[in-house]
């Protein structure tokens, strides 16, 4: 729950789409703009193939609209 | 406030408001003298029947006024599909809500297991019941609101 360690620029790939709106995406995957939404904002992480669909209709590759941000967690030894 | 969330509140005032009413009935009838419930289990067993009932038809008229009255407020005929992350958030919501069941129904046999007279164990699933499912929406709003 809460943020997750994937981000995303879908933000950015839909002003570079004609500014395509967040319902227009939504309507192009098969979601509701509620959820295009909670994945902007990093609050959903999509399944794979919700993932695959948004960026197959951004005609670019997965890694390219979807970053996983890998934090190391330190455990301290007493 | 998304049609998800609004659909959630609903839920749970017209589940708070038949639960109340019937109850009300129902009590108001044993005082009464019509129906004993301390010691007539069949009658409990027609309180449910009759209960589940009258819940699923009040539920049906109160949400087709929902969908009327959202449908003018916000110029939105069609209900958004149910798409994967509702389904997620209603997974979760579900399990949620059984934990709270079981957890009374545990409880509720336990307190028979002391001594407490066996009506109390009906009235306590109709309590748990109507907890359960508060709790069912009130995750659903929670996981649409925070995230899942």
């Amino acid at each position: 729950m809460g943020k997750s360690q994937i981000k995303n620029n879908i933000r950015r790939l839909r002003f570079n789409a004609d500014e395509m709106t967040q319902q227009q995406l939504a309507d192009a995957v098969g979601a509701s703009r509620q959820t295009i939404i909670a994945i902007e904002k990093g609050n959903y992480s999509p399944s794979l193939e919700l993932a695959f669909r948004i960026a197959h209709t951004f005609s670019t590759p997965l890694e390219e609209v979807f970053l996983y941000e890998h934090i190391e967690i330190i455990k301290k030894k007493k | 406030m998304s049609y998800r969330e609004k659909e959630n509140i609903i839920n749970i005032l017209s589940g708070l408001l038949i639960t109340l009413i019937y109850g009300w009935v129902v009590l108001q009838r044993h005082l009464e003298g019509t129906i004993d419930l301390t010691t007539d289990y069949k009658t409990w067993g027609s309180v449910f029947l009759i209960f589940i009932l009258v819940s699923i038809v009040a539920r049906i008229i109160i949400y087709i006024i929902f969908h009327i009255i959202n449908a003018i407020a916000t110029r939105e005929q069609r209900i958004p599909a149910e798409d994967e992350r509702d389904k997620l958030i209603k997974l979760k919501a579900t399990r949620n809500s059984h934990y709270i069941f079981s957890s009374g129904f545990v409880m509720s046999v336990m307190a028979l297991a002391f001594g407490m007279p066996v009506y109390m164990i009906f009235i306590a699933f109709i309590i748990v019941g109507l907890i359960s499912e508060i709790v069912d929406n009130g995750s659903q709003i929670y996981y649409y609101r925070k995230g899942v």
